[in-house]
C-alpha cells in the first residue's frame, strides 16, 4: 500500500479517535477510542491520548436547569496499540488510567471526591473489506470485549466505598461490536466521509457494594465525520467535522431500571490532525452537545477535549532485486 | 518545522493533562482498594474513622456531599393558594404546628432535597426525610449546643439517610437517631413532633396551613419523581438493607414506636375506620390514634393512664377524645374539655417503610388485633 495512503488512512481513522464511551456520561472514553485503520501486514500503530470530560450541565429531559453545582470532571489517559496480522486483519488493544472527580459547590462549601488508578481495558479483532461495497470504499467489521481491569471497590479517605460512577472499573465484561465505512472521491482523493457504529451490550458487576449487582446501559454511538486534506506550512493538515449520535438504556441496579441514567445526546465534534512525519500524527479535538435529552435529571456533558499523538510503524520491505 | 511542531504538540499534551488540577487541593494515597482524596471547606475535616455503625454499611449514595441540596430558605403559601395546586389530596406531607404557626412539607418536594432547615417563629427545626426509606423527622436545629443546619452528606447507612451538621461537620445516621461519626458522635437529636399524612387530611385538620412552596431557590422539576416505582416495588432495592424481614412487604408504610433498640409497629390496614389502641410495649403504657391516612402515638403517665380514649376525628382539628369529655388533637394536646391545655407526651416513633424498621430495630413486634 502507497505510503501516502497509509498516513492519509491513519489521519482520518486518527481524526475519530477519542470521543467517548461511558458507562455514564462521566466516565472513561473507551469504545469511542478503539478502531485505528486496518493498514498492511505487520504495521504497528501506538496511539496515547489525553482525554478531559466535563460534566457541569444538569438536565430535566432537554431543559437545562440553572443549577451548576455539582461538576462531574474524567481525566482519562489512553494508550491503544493495533497490529495488523494480515492485509486484511488486525487486533487492537486499549488501556487506559484514570482520574474521576466529583464535585458540589453548594452553601459557600466545595466537597470534592476523586479515585484514580488503571481503568478498564479494551480489546477488538478488526476484519477490512476494501472495495466490497464500491470503488474507493472500505467497509471494517469488529468484535471485541471490554476487559475489567480497573478496580469497583475504590474507597474514600472515609474508607466508604463510592459509588459506581466514581469508580475507575466497572468489575463487567462487555461486549463491542464495531463498523466502519469510509469513502473517498475521484474529484477530490483527499476529501473523505466516514461513517461509524459502536454497540456496546454491558455485563454485570456482580458484587456491587458487596450484595448487588450493577450494570451500566447498553450503548449505541453513531458517527459520521467529513475530512479533507490542506497543505499548511508545508504541513499535511487534516481538519474534520464529526457528528456524534449516543444512546444510552438505563443503568440497572439489582435487575431494576435506575431512574436518572442513559439519555441520548448529538454532538459536534472538531477535529484538527497535523502530520508530524510520515509515521507521526498529532490530533486534538473537541465534543461539544447540541443535544442532550436525558432520563430524569441527570448531568450531562459540557464539553470535552482530547488530544493525541499516533505512530505508525511500518514492517521493512523485502527488495526483490529481478536481473 | 515539523520538528517543532512535533514538541508543540508535546508540551500541548502535557499541559492539557496537567490542567485538570486546577483549583482541586487534596491528597491522595493509592493502593489496591483505598484511594481518593475527600476535600473541601467542610471535609477536610472533623470526621475520624470511628463509626458508631459499620463502616462497610455506609454507601455512597451518588450526588456527593450536598449534592442534594437542602432547602435553607423555605418559602410558604397558604393551603388554598392557587400555587398550592401541585398538591393532591393524597400527596403525602410532613406536619408541624408550633403555637399559631402550622406548615405542611410535601414529599414532592422534601424528594429533592430531603432536608428543610425552617425558622417558626425562632423554633428552628430541620425537617429531615430520606426517601429511600420513607422516613420523617423533626430535629431540633442544634449540635454542640449551638444552632446549626443540616445537610444531606451524600452518605447512606443500610439505605437510610446520613445528615451532617454545618457547626461540626458530624455525621448523623437519620433512623439510627445519632451522631455516628464526628466530634459530637454518640449525641442524640432533639426530636419535634411532626406527622406524615396526606395533604388532605392535613388540610382537614389544619385549614389555616401554609405549605412549602415550589419557590425553593433551585431548579427542579419537582412533578418528577425521582426514584421510578421504587415506593411500590417491593423488591427493589437501589441499596441494601440488612438484616432483611419478609414478615411484611418491603414497602409497606407503618408507624414504628421505637424503643431503645426495639420497635413496634401498627399497620395502616388495622386503623381504616379510626382506632385507638391502649397497650403495654417494652414495659411502658402507649396511646396509638389513627386511621387510614394518619397515625400516631403517646407514652401514657400515671395522669393519662386511667382515661378511656375513644377515635373522635369529624373533619376538624379535633383527632379523639376521653370519657372525661375532653377533646385531643392528633399532636396529643387537650384542646377542649378541663384538661384543656394539657399534653401528651409524644413517642419515639416514624412512619417507615417496613424493611427500613426491620432493618434498625430488627424483629419488630407487628401489633395484631
Amino acid at each position: 500500500m502507497n505510503l501516502k495512503i497509509v498516513v492519509f488512512l491513519v489521519i482520518v481513522f486518527s481524526s475519530n479517535l477519542m470521543n467517548s464511551q461511558t458507562c455514564c456520561s462521566g466516565g472513561i472514553p473507551l469504545s469511542n477510542n478503539i478502531g485505528l485503520a486496518i493498514l498492511d501486514k505487520g504495521t504497528t500503530q501506538i496511539g496515547i491520548s489525553y482525554d478531559y470530560n466535563n460534566l457541569n450541565t444538569l438536565n430535566n429531559k432537554t431543559e437545562k436547569l440553572d443549577d451548576n453545582s455539582r461538576l462531574r470532571i474524567t481525566h482519562s489517559v489512553l494508550a491503544n496499540m493495533s497490529y495488523s496480522i494480515s492485509d486484511r486483519f488486525s487486533i487492537e488493544g486499549l488501556f487506559t488510567w484514570v482520574n474521576q472527580r466529583r464535585k458540589i459547590t453548594q452553601f459557600g462549601n466545595e466537597n470534592l471526591e476523586e479515585t484514580s488508578g488503571i481503568g478498564d481495558g479494551l480489546l477488538l479483532f478488526k476484519y477490512g473489506f476494501p472495495n466490497l461495497i464500491g470503488e474507493s470504499t472500505s467497509l471494517n467489521v469488529g468484535i471485541g470485549t471490554k476487559i475489567p481491569f480497573g478496580s469497583s471497590t475504590k474507597k474514600n479517605i472515609q474508607g466508604i466505598t463510592l459509588n459506581a460512577d466514581l469508580q475507575p472499573g466497572s468489575n463487567a465484561w462487555d461486549i463491542i461490536y464495531w463498523l466502519s465505512i469510509s469513502k473517498s472521491f475521484n474529484f477530490r482523493p483527499s476529501l473523505n466521509i466516514l461513517s461509524r457504529f459502536v454497540h456496546k451490550r454491558t455485563g454485570t458487576n456482580n458484587s456491587y457494594f458487596g450484595d448487588s449487582t450493577y450494570k451500566f446501559g447498553n450503548e449505541v454511538q453513531f458517527f459520521l465525520g467529513f475530512s479533507d486534506q490542506f497543505l499548511l506550512l508545508n504541513t499535511i493538515t487534516t481538519p474534520s467535522i464529526s457528528f456524534k449520535y449516543r444512546s444510552v438504556t438505563q443503568d440497572k441496579v439489582g435487575g431494576f431500571n435506575l431512574e436518572n441514567t442513559g439519555g441520548n445526546w448529538v454532538f459536534i465534534i472538531p477535529n484538527l490532525s497535523i502530520n508530524i512525519n510520515q509515521n507521526l500524527v498529532f490530533s486534538t479535538k473537541a465534543e461539544l452537545p447540541i443535544y442532550s435529552n436525558v432520563d430524569g435529571t441527570q448531568l450531562t456533558p459540557t464539553y470535552r477535549l482530547t488530544t493525541g499523538i499516533l505512530f505508525t510503524i511500518v514492517p521493512k520491505r523485502e527488495v526483490l532485486i529481478l536481473n | 518545522m515539523k520538528k517543532k511542531l512535533f514538541y508543540l504538540s508535546i508540551i500541548t499534551l502535557f499541559l492539557v493533562a496537567c490542567s485538570g488540577n486546577n483549583n482541586d487541593t487534596f491528597t491522595s494515597t493509592d493502593s489496591d482498594e483505598t484511594n481518593s482524596g475527600n476535600n473541601g471547606d467542610n471535609s477536610s475535616n472533623n470526621n475520624t474513622q470511628d463509626w458508631l455503625i459499620p463502616v462497610s454499611e455506609v454507601k455512597d449514595g451518588g450526588p456527593g456531599k450536598d449534592g442534594i441540596p437542602s432547602i435553607d430558605s423555605p418559602n410558604f403559601i397558604d393551603a388554598n393558594d392557587s400555587r398550592a395546586d401541585f398538591l393532591n389530596d393524597d400527596d403525602l406531607v410532613i406536619g408541624v404546628v408550633k403555637g399559631n404557626i402550622v406548615r405542611a412539607y410535601p414529599h414532592l418536594i422534601l424528594d429533592w432535597h430531603e432536608i428543610v432547615n425552617d425558622n417558626l417563629n425562632e423554633d428552628f427545626i430541620s425537617i429531615n426525610y430520606c426517601p429511600l426509606t420513607g422516613t420523617s423527622f423533626g430535629w431540633r436545629s442544634v449540635a454542640n449546643g449551638e444552632k446549626s443546619t443540616f445537610g444531606v452528606s451524600g452518605l447512606l447507612y443500610s439505605t437510610n439517610l446520613i445528615l451532617y451538621d454545618r457547626n461540626t461537620d458530624s455525621y448523623w445516621s437519620q433512623l439510627e437517631l445519632k451522631c455516628v461519626n464526628g466530634n459530637l458522635i454518640g449525641d442524640e437529636p432533639i426530636l419535634e413532633s411532626v406527622i406524615e399524612t396526606n395533604w388532605g387530611t392535613w388540610k382537614t385538620l389544619y385549614p389555616n396551613t401554609k405549605v412549602l412552596s415550589l419557590e425553593t431557590g433551585f431548579s427542579r422539576n419537582y412533578s418528577n419523581y425521582p426514584y421510578g416505582d421504587y415506593k411500590t416495588n417491593h423488591d427493589f432495592f437501589i441499596f441494601s438493607a440488612s438484616p432483611s424481614n419478609a414478615a411484611l412487604p418491603s414497602k409497606e408504610r407503618v408507624h414504628a414506636i421505637i424503643g431503645d433498640n426495639i420497635s413496634k409497629v401498627y399497620q395502616f390496614k388495622n386503623f381504616t375506620t379510626g382506632k385507638v389502641i391502649k397497650e403495654f410495649f417494652n414495659g411502658i403504657e402507649y396511646l396509638v390514634v389513627g386511621n387510614e391516612n394518619l397515625i400516631y402515638s403517646f407514652k401514657l403517665n400515671e395522669s393519662h393512664s386511667n382515661l378511656v380514649f375513644e377515635y373522635d376525628f369529624n373533619n376538624s382539628e379535633v383527632f379523639f377524645k376521653d370519657n372525661e369529655g375532653n377533646k385531643w388533637s392528633v399532636f396529643g394536646k387537650a384542646i377542649q374539655g378541663p384538661r384543656v391545655g394539657q399534653q401528651l407526651i409524644v413517642s419515639k416513633s416514624v412512619v417507615s417503610y417496613w424493611f427500613a424498621v426491620a432493618a434498625f430495630y430488627p424483629n419488630p413486634e407487628i401489633y395484631t388485633e
